[in-house]
């Protein structure tokens, strides 16, 4: 939203030697956050007002050759008769007119900031031209090329400053809506106004149109105009007038209002519209204005009968854009005898538009509820002007006063009035302590300061107990009218010493706040303290740190397990941390093999590249490998660690999905290198995992592996994760040729896992022996079994032992394979002679004999 | 005296001759260490004559042996470093690996700077005395809205922009969506005379288009603390703590107003953009949205507003990290491009 500091300071008086910089500033932190501070002036420099003295037309073309007045401005321009040349060609340009005239050096202000085109001294047609005479749209105030601007005589003189002329020089100030949200008052200059006021520590002077807020119109004639709302809820008042309109012909001058529009970022209409639009500007009030007469032609009646409904689901209505809609049942209509002519608070229908020719008006000004609206605004996306302010919930109080102001301002003949107001609401009171707005802030406010600051923008309050100022005999009752002394009840009574008129001095208030009419948003107490804290500047409240114990803090497990795979992974086993969407294709899942309607789904995702939420970590890297394989990486592995859910994982305690922790890895290397590196990880963490050949159950949750080279993972006898080679076929969808290797891993049940801590480390003070040994075996026979021989039999000897694999050899064609071990054992008693060793040799090859193999 | 010369005397006499030769060959062929160190053995048998020297002798005697023992030592040494200097042979030290050999690889992983960023926020909110709970990725409506005080079609929902699945759940818009679960949680630290403090860390989502300084997905950190004397001032003051902790540095701080549903009052904190940050001082910096819990989600949640009161805070990781790094896509993040990661 636009806000012209020039307009806020026409509404409060700025104390002297606060500066422009220090007012933006302080609405900054106390009530809005600035966006953008636009400054205009630049672009209205060397841009005056011009009295065109002669025009002549220039034989067998369009143009006309003009000399012009421009006061005392550019006397280096002059020529002898004091005027200036320029050729002009629009067709309004003429004799005795005042326009405004761009001196040459100036850049035209429409195309400011952008290409700025500079203005120079030109021959047009073998005339010199001076600069140019400018339309409202070469000055920034209209889309539409049709005529050069006519200044009203009695707004200027030849040689004034264009900028001064039209308030341009002030700064205007782009302020976030956002934080206004619950403020439909701040969206009319005066409640912004008001703000100001407030912060500057300053009583806020009312205008007229908010000092009087039972304003009422007295028809001049007994014509009538029938309201009805069917629902109180939709719309809590709707206030109309009648009135003829004397003329409604757009002014041939560029207006003063045109251009306030233009500052706030909207059009000039025509007078009729300009007024509504000025007055939602200052007000927040949005108006309506409907054509009489065709208002009355739509319903067939003699008389405007206004209905106020829900509309029906498909009800059609063309909108002032021209746009058709469908309505929904949401919408509010404003129907004439039933047949709709606007789609309420958000815009106007075409068969009521008000033209120039417009003879008669019903001017609305009314509420609707804020959550129909914003229903509206959602499935219509219209986001005019009005519905932004009626989606803040604009308050029934103000529709009559602004109703009063807009005809007053016109200064028509009111014909008939309605008032339809069902959603009349009780002011609201708050009662609070000045202990508890101090608490809460951490702030050491006096009641008196307290009081002052909810008085400047209109909130009144009496104090209940306790009293505003410093001593007893101030006690007194505070109302924004009159501060008349009022009896209290504690408190001072029983102040007899110093040291207790001293306590009762720094004592509690008890404040009864009442809300002006306009605050819709204050209910409870915390409102009145945001208020207060706020409007005295939250910068202003002395920091401190509160008092805790010492004691550890929790952390949630999950969030330690993450960091430590994070070192181990990254750190320890170099592999890359990724973070990849949540959200995946339903491709994707597809082509891993998975049933992506097992997926949630985003009804309003943003592409159908972001349809489903992942229930699995893998395929979201396995779909980054290509482009970095492209990028000229090779040999690398990606992880990340993060949640996914899926539909037949079902819901929780809380009825909402079961999400799970997982860590997905991809590996450019095979089964045993990612094998190695998932045991390797393991150990890091000190937790004990077996693991075995996929099971049916894995390989239809992993249906990427390939199951005859991948194996599922177990803690405590439960499959937590699955690893593995990717199928072929599965590589081939995702464009890859080379081995992949991935795992998927269920953190939930690895967080809790016992860690393993060495109770008794082994090792032994006499000499330990060391020997290879190489079993020769069937070529199918599997390595652990060998392997497991070997370890049952020491683990029974009672040695402290340690049996590493070495090689695993088959020649080519051959039927047997050669495993080789290196094996160390020592005894933990003594030390072991010759024949001992060669007896524990003897008895492993006895072992392994019986699996089949020979030690070779 | 017999003088007649027998073989044996003369093979004596060869021998002698040879092991003269021998020697003489050994002294040619030694290098100047070993020359050195046979001097040093002759002037150690020599001074074994000392003892056959009258005791007034002896003195001058060792002390000049020592001298020229100290002498020759010490040319040994030079000589030694010498020698082991010319059989090294010197390295091109601006090429990767010597001529023929391989190059050598040193291995690196990478952890996300997302996630270095986000773990550290937590490290120093735990430092300061905060328990962590992490925020969930798919919830509801109740714990998105409806649980921190947003009526229902309430406007302020739109400001979310909150994506949705066919079953009404929510990937929620912010890690507020875990208020409702931490006050509850940690409600019995308040029966127990305590105060509640926890972090929320999580990834969050919003509907909105992608360009270089908007994502879709992105992480937030959330901050609750509710106490019977929590305070506006304490909230500040525990923030302004927190991101000098973070920046290593003293900062100022300052605020504007805010609205938020599930706090009242509400405010943004604003830092000034810290030296590490390339910071100059007058350049401010929007970290987070803060404010009083709002009684109505004290209520919900269980807890006593008219004795308790509490703060909460939420601001964007991704961000921290964009400043720490001077990024200016936030699409990187997500981009899973290694060329991103290495640059870390």
């Amino acid at each position: 939203m636009r806000i012209s500091l020039n307009k806020i300071k026409s509404y409060v008086k700025i104390p002297d030697g606060v500066s422009d910089q220090e007012l933006i500033e302080r609405i900054g932190s106390r009530l809005v956050e600035v966006e953008e501070v636009i400054d205009w002036s630049p672009m209205y420099q060397g841009v005056y007002i011009a009295k065109v003295i002669s025009c002549e037309p220039i034989p067998e073309t369009h143009l006309h050759l003009c000399r012009i007045d421009v006061g005392s401005a550019r006397e280096d321009l002059r020529g002898d008769n004091g005027l200036i040349q320029v050729v002009c060609g629009a067709p309004n340009v003429h004799a005795g007119m005042l326009a405004v005239w761009i001196a040459p050096g100036s850049i035209v202000p429409e195309t400011y900031g952008n290409e700025n085109f500079k203005l120079s001294v030109r021959k047009l047609r073998g005339y010199e031209s001076y600069g140019m005479l400018a339309g409202a749209d070469e000055l920034g105030f209209d889309n539409e090329h049709k005529s050069i601007a006519e200044i009203d005589p009695k707004m200027a003189e030849p040689g004034d400053s264009f900028a001064e002329v039209f308030d341009l020089n002030g700064l205007i100030l782009d302020v976030e809506n956002k934080s206004l949200t619950h403020r439909p008052d701040c969206f009319g200059l005066i409640g912004f106004a008001r703000e100001v006021a407030g912060i500057l520590g300053e009583k806020f002077i009312e205008p007229e149109v908010f000092q009087n807020l039972d304003a009422k119109i007295e028809p001049s004639r007994t014509a009538e105009v029938k309201v009805k709302i069917t629902d109180g809820k939709l719309c809590p008042r709707y206030s109309c007038a009648v009135f003829d309109l004397p003329d409604n012909q757009p002014s041939k001058y560029l207006t003063l209002d045109a251009v306030s529009l233009a500052k706030a970022g909207m059009r000039s209409i025509d007078p009729m519209v300009d007024l509504t639009n000025i007055l939602m500007l200052e007000t927040g009030q949005p108006l309506h204005a409907f054509d009489y007469d065709k208002l009355v032609a739509v319903g067939g009646t003699d008389q405007p009968e206004i209905v106020v409904r829900s509309a029906k689901a498909g009800e059609e209505l063309q909108l002032l854009d021209g746009k058709v809609v469908q309505c929904t049942a949401d919408d509010i209509l404003i129907t004439s005898n039933n047949v709709p002519v606007a789609m309420a608070g958000a815009m106007g229908g075409k068969n009521t538009e008000i033209d120039p020719s417009t003879k008669r008006v019903v001017l609305e000004s009314a509420t609707f509820s804020l959550y129909n609206l914003r229903k509206t605004q959602m499935a219509h996306g219209i986001f005019s002007e009005a519905i932004t302010r009626f989606t803040k919930g604009q308050p029934a109080t103000m529709t009559m006063p602004v109703l009063a102001e807009a005809v007053k301002r016109l200064d028509v003949e009111v014909t008939a009035v309605a008032d339809d107001y069902p959603g009349k609401e009780k002011k609201s009171v708050v009662k609070i302590t000045t202990d508890e707005i101090n608490g809460l802030l951490g702030t050491n406010y006096s009641t008196e300061e307290i009081v002052n600051t909810l008085e400047n923008v209109g909130f009144e309050v009496e104090v209940l107990a306790g009293h505003r100022d410093a001593s007893c005999e101030t006690i007194r009752s505070a109302t924004s009218e009159d501060r008349r002394l009022a009896p209290v009840t504690t408190g001072c009574e029983n102040a007899g010493s110093r040291k207790e008129l001293a306590d009762v001095e720094t004592s509690v208030a008890t404040l009864k706040v009442t809300s002006p009419a306009w605050r819709t948003d204050i209910h409870i107490k915390e409102d009145i303290i945001e208020e207060v804290g706020r409007l005295l500047g939250y910068d202003n409240i002395e920091l401190s740190l509160p008092e805790k114990p010492f004691i550890e803090p929790e952390i949630d497990p999950m969030v330690k397990l993450k960091q430590e795979l994070r070192r181990i992974l990254s750190e320890r086993l170099e592999m890359h941390e990724l973070l990849t969407y949540s959200f995946v294709s339903r491709d994707l899942v597809s082509k891993v093999g998975k049933n992506p309607d097992d997926c949630y789904e985003i009804i309003n995702s943003i592409s159908p590249e972001l349809q489903c939420f992942r229930s699995e970590i893998v395929p979201s890297l396995l779909d980054k490998v290509r482009e970095n394989l492209k990028a000229g990486h090779r040999d690398f592995t990606l992880y990340e660690l993060n949640q996914v859910t899926r539909k037949s994982g079902g819901l929780n305690r809380e009825q909402v999905p079961e999400m799970k922790t997982h860590l997905g890895i991809v590996s450019l290397g095979d089964f045993y290198q990612l094998k190695a590196e998932i045991l390797a990880m393991f150990r890091e963490l000190k937790i004990a995992v077996e693991y075995r050949a996929l099971s049916a159950e894995s390989a239809e949750a992993h249906p990427y592996l390939e199951p005859k080279r991948s194996a599922e993972l177990l803690i405590d006898d439960a499959v937590v994760g699955s690893f593995g080679e990717v199928k072929t076929s599965v590589l081939h969808k995702f464009k890859l040729d080379p081995t992949v290797s991935t795992f998927e891993l269920n953190l939930e049940k690895v967080v809790g896992a016992p860690r393993e801590v060495k109770t008794d480390v082994k090792i032994s003070k006499f000499p330990s022996v060391e020997r290879d040994l190489t079993l020769r075996v069937a070529g199918d026979m599997p390595f652990g079994r060998a392997l497991n021989t070997i370890d049952n039999y020491l683990s029974k000897s009672g040695m402290y032992y340690a049996v590493e694999p070495v090689s695993i050899y088959q020649p080519e064609g051959s039927e047997t394979k050669n495993l080789s071990f290196h094996i160390k054992f020592s005894d933990p008693t003594r030390t072991l002679n010759s024949d001992e060793i060669s007896a524990i040799i003897k008895n492993i090859a006895v072992e392994v004999a019986g699996i089949g193999a020979e030690i070779v | 005296m017999d003088r007649t010369y027998r073989l044996s005397d003369y093979f004596t006499y060869l021998y002698s001759l040879y092991l003269i030769s021998r020697k003489h060959a050994i002294i040619y062929s030694m290098s100047d260490v070993e020359k050195l160190k046979l001097e040093l053995k002759e002037l150690n048998s020599e001074y074994a004559k000392i003892k056959t020297l009258p005791p007034a002798e002896r003195g001058e005697f060792g002390r000049t042996m020592n001298a020229k023992k100290q002498a020759i030592m010490a040319q040994i040494a030079a000589a030694e470093a010498e020698a082991e200097s010319a059989n090294v042979e010197a390295l091109d030290i601006s090429a990767p690996s010597a001529p023929n050999e391989p190059l050598p690889v040193v291995k690196r992983g990478t952890i996300h700077p997302l996630m270095a960023e986000l773990d550290r926020v937590i490290e120093v909110y735990s430092s300061m005395g905060f328990d962590v709970v992490e925020s969930r990725q798919l919830d509801d409506e109740y714990h998105m809205f409806e649980s921190l005080n947003f009526p229902p079609e309430h406007p302020a929902r739109d400001g979310y922009d909150t994506f949705r699945t066919a079953e009404g759940f929510i990937p929620p818009a912010h890690t507020s969506t875990m208020q409702h679960r931490a006050l509850k949680k940690y409600k019995h630290k308040l029966d127990e005379g305590g105060e509640i403090a926890v972090v929320v860390p999580g990834r969050v989502f919003r509907n909105e288009d992608v360009d270089a300084t908007h994502e879709h997905t992105f992480y937030q950190c959330e901050g609750v603390f509710v106490s019977k004397t929590a305070t506006m001032g304490q909230m500040f003051g525990v923030l302004k703590h927190f991101f000098e902790i973070y920046y290593g540095q003293k900062l100022k701080i300052k605020t504007q107003p805010g609205y938020f549903p599930f706090t009242e009052p509400s405010a943004e904190l604003l830092i000034e953009k810290p030296v590490s940050l390339g910071g100059k001082g007058g350049d401010w910096l929007e970290m987070l949205g803060c404010g009083m819990i709002h009684p109505n989600v004290l209520k919900m949640a269980g807890i006593d507003p008219e004795i308790y009161h509490g703060f909460a805070w939420g601001g964007g990781i991704d961000r921290l990290a964009m400043l720490k790094y001077g990024l200016s896509d936030v699409r990187y993040f997500e981009s899973g491009k290694l060329d991103f990661l290495e640059e870390f």
